[in-house]
């Protein structure tokens, strides 16, 4: 039996997240040699925002088998008043909802969750979920949602390509390692691309011997206070020149030349709003992101692994359609992550995870609006072990 | 002249002599303007590249610079004031006292002719790396080839693509049975030279190339395999047409846009003596990268990967150019074949004669290039 898929969507417009994955289960995609259709069916469709920009008409009508319908609710049971799908893909990625005052966009993923679960309650029947990103920009939300989808039993998976999209080199964080400092050098703004150098860096820190501890406390790091911490080595800066080394996207610090490697002042006066969120595990591990825009354009790793001098590091690379590409491919190892859960029931990465990074993204703009003032962050205990399987792609 | 082994004895004496010292570096370079190969490559021995997960800095010295052809933007009288090599006004001037060479030159220029005359009269050659296509003929790139082999010293030659990051880190192993090989590329030498990189490992090695055929318009289409295209195109992340219009993921091949988006595809079809046959394919209007597939005997699976070409103004494929170039000059050990660019230059200038033909099929015995891929 082809499992039957819901999808519940803030917009579908052109590279939007929405489309980018709801895409992959219509039409598709390139996957080992051959251009894969998942085995089920995405037979239902809910659209928050149709702007002049939708593409979800157009999809509807060139894949009758699926059905756009005008609430989450009948999305769900196709106005049948009952759950008639095996499986929901929840991404409230994109469109045009209100900030918080401290900034943060108020994407609806927490109300599309309590209506779905809803149906689920009302049905007396759970089926797997993904959410899309993180959980919810409010963190009392995002700790509900995770523990409604363990209350109900239900296969709950979360997050960001970075993860398990294409790293190069194609390395993997031995199981079992023992890391001392982690930290992502990347690039975006605040409430946006943090979560995803945060999931980076949390995808191969999870590895580690004692396994996920949680966080114990977080400080950011803005504009000169940036600049001030690096000059006193709060976070260590030849895994930060590691980290840079990998990436393919250094803007040339000197004009003329095409690949330099930035100096300090160099890197002060290509960055003019840098980021870092610094934070230590319960562990001991501490770990450092980096936003960087006007330096680079890439998600780059490096650590300190098993007591060597030299940083461990890769890219995790992102085939971004930003000029660079015109497909967003890294969302076509999401989708194949996410295919196994609704096949079996069984999600192919913790959620907690996300719910880790989803607690870290909320605990870097708390900090960022108390003045980059360090925040225990005690409701960060999360514990969890990685899985021993890689995930990421590779083949 | 000098006889053989007299060349033998003086290139000796003087390697011993400079061993100890950073390697000097002549560049000898059709221009030096802003992302140009000269410009690329020959930064990297003065700012350095990023290697491995750290910035590296070669332990060499680029003494003198031979600008062929100076034009507006050239770059190298700036790069000389800030890092002390002398812009030379003849080739001779700039290979004359160095420990290697890199060439980045026009196709049909006669830099690389005029540094083997300075070794010959110096009784002494350096190794030297001929960026991109040896030559636009294969008797001239053979010639090349052979003052190499008679001067003793290595010239690896080509372009980035073989040392590029593969997605996947496909690697064939060495000794297996190619059945059938596809390359989709964006430029005639470079998609061929990146086919043949895949392909040498097959077998006992590379055995030449027995005939070829370039086919252009509507019968490419009934010449290469159906799901080798596919898998090659199930790499690509610049699909065109409908994927730019509303960014949806595209089967080119099994929803027919393919057809639609290349008027005018190009086959050069290269039919090897070992009886493998391979094809490399320009399909301008469709895709933007660079896609290889094949079937291996014994592999259920067909083996597909993309040669990511990585974002201007980096080209940080390049300094996996130099790297291997860095360590060819350092050890004087050629990291690939030069053969395979001389096949490559060889097939090329074919299937160029194959298209002003009409796309005969032509018989190509002088192609009989054998060499074994490095492990």
């Amino acid at each position: 039996m082809r499992p039957k898929l819901a999808a519940v969507v803030t917009v579908y417009r052109k590279y939007s997240h929405a489309q980018h994955i709801v895409d992959r289960f219509l039409d598709g995609y390139g996957w080992n040699s051959a251009h894969h259709h998942p085995a089920m069916d995405l037979v239902s469709l809910y659209v928050d925002q149709v702007g002049a920009d939708d593409l979800s008409r157009e999809r509807a009508a060139r894949h009758p088998e699926m059905k756009i319908y005008p609430t989450i609710a009948e999305a769900l049971t196709f106005g049948a008043g009952k759950l008639q799908v095996d499986g929901v893909v929840v991404v409230g990625e994109h469109g045009d909802y209100p900030k918080t005052e401290k900034g943060q966009v108020q994407y609806p993923r927490f109300r599309f969750f309590e209506e779905i679960t809803k149906v689920y309650r009302d049905g007396g029947r759970s089926v797997p979920m993904f959410n899309d990103k993180h959980l919810s920009w409010n963190w009392n939300w995002a700790r509900q949602m995770y523990d409604v989808s363990r209350e109900m039993k239900f296969a709950y998976m979360a997050g960001s390509s970075l993860p398990v999209t294409w790293r190069i080199p194609s390395v993997e964080m031995p199981l079992g390692s023992r890391i001392s400092e982690a930290l992502c050098a990347c690039y975006g703004g605040v409430d946006s691309y943090d979560f995803h150098g945060l999931e980076a860096i949390q995808c191969m820190v999870e590895r580690r011997r004692s396994g996920e501890t949680g966080v114990k406390w977080l400080q950011a790091y803005r504009g000169e206070r940036f600049w001030d911490a690096l000059r006193e080595g709060v976070w260590p800066k030849p895994l930060m020149d590691a980290a840079l080394c990998r990436s393919h996207t250094l803007t040339p610090a000197r004009a003329g030349f095409t690949d330099v490697f930035p100096s300090v002042e160099d890197m002060r006066r290509l960055v003019p709003d840098p980021v870092a969120y610094r934070y230590e595990h319960n562990d001991g591990l501490k770990c450092t992101l980096l936003l960087m825009s006007g330096l680079i354009r890439d998600f780059n790793f490096a650590a300190y692994v098993d007591g060597r001098r030299e940083p461990w590091s890769t890219q995790m690379y992102l085939p971004m359609p930003d000029g660079r590409t015109t497909l967003a491919n890294f969302f076509s190892p999401l989708v194949n992550n996410m295919e196994p859960m609704y096949l079996t029931g069984k999600p192919t990465y913790p959620v907690e995870r996300t719910l880790l990074t989803t607690g870290l993204t909320a605990a870097g703009v708390d900090s960022l609006y108390a003045g980059q003032k360090r925040i225990d962050t005690p409701h960060l205990a999360i514990v969890y072990n990685a899985p021993r399987e890689s995930t990421f792609w590779r083949t | 002249m000098l006889t053989r082994r007299q060349f033998i004895q003086t290139a000796a004496a003087t390697t011993a002599a400079a061993q100890m010292s950073p390697k000097r570096i002549a560049l000898v370079v059709s221009n030096y303007r802003f992302l140009s190969p000269g410009q690329q490559l020959g930064d990297r021995f003065l700012v350095g590249y990023p290697l491995d997960g750290a910035w590296h800095m070669p332990d060499m010295k680029v003494v003198s610079v031979y600008i062929d052809q100076h034009a507006e933007g050239d770059l190298s009288a700036e790069r000389s004031a800030q890092f002390g090599f002398q812009v030379v006004p003849t080739v001779a001037d700039a290979v004359r006292s160095v420990d290697a060479v890199l060439i980045a030159a026009e196709p049909g220029s006669d830099l690389f002719e005029k540094c083997v005359k300075v070794f010959e009269q110096a009784g002494r050659a350096v190794p030297v790396f001929y960026y991109h296509n040896l030559s636009t003929t294969f008797d001239k790139a053979k010639t090349m080839v052979e003052s190499s082999r008679r001067l003793r010293f290595p010239l690896p030659a080509g372009s980035t693509l073989p040392a590029t990051f593969r997605l996947p880190d496909l690697e064939l192993p060495l000794g297996c049975h190619i059945e059938d090989a596809l390359m989709v590329g964006l430029a005639d030498f470079d998609a061929l030279e990146a086919l043949q990189c895949m392909v040498e490992r097959r077998g006992h090695g590379e055995t030449g190339v027995r005939a070829v055929q370039l086919i252009e318009g509507g019968q490419v289409w009934g010449r290469c395999s159906r799901e080798l295209l596919t898998a090659a195109l199930s790499r690509s992340d610049t699909p065109l047409g409908l994927t730019v219009k509303d960014g949806r993921t595209q089967d080119l091949v099994a929803s027919g846009e393919l057809r639609k988006l290349v008027p005018k595809p190009v086959a050069y079809c290269v039919e090897y003596r070992d009886g493998l046959q391979a094809t490399a394919l320009l399909l301008n209007g469709a895709v933007q990268d660079s896609t290889f597939a094949a079937r291996v005997r014994g592999t259920p699976e067909i083996q597909s990967t993309q040669f990511l070409l990585p974002p201007q103004p980096n080209g940080t494929d390049s300094a996996r150019l130099i790297q291997k170039v860095e360590r060819m000059f350092a050890t004087r050990t050629a990291p690939d074949p030069v053969e395979r660019t001389l096949l490559v230059s060889g097939i090329l200038e074919s299937c160029l004669r194959s298209k002003a033909q009409n796309g005969a099929r032509l018989q190509t015995p002088h192609l009989a290039v054998a060499y074994r891929a490095k492990g």
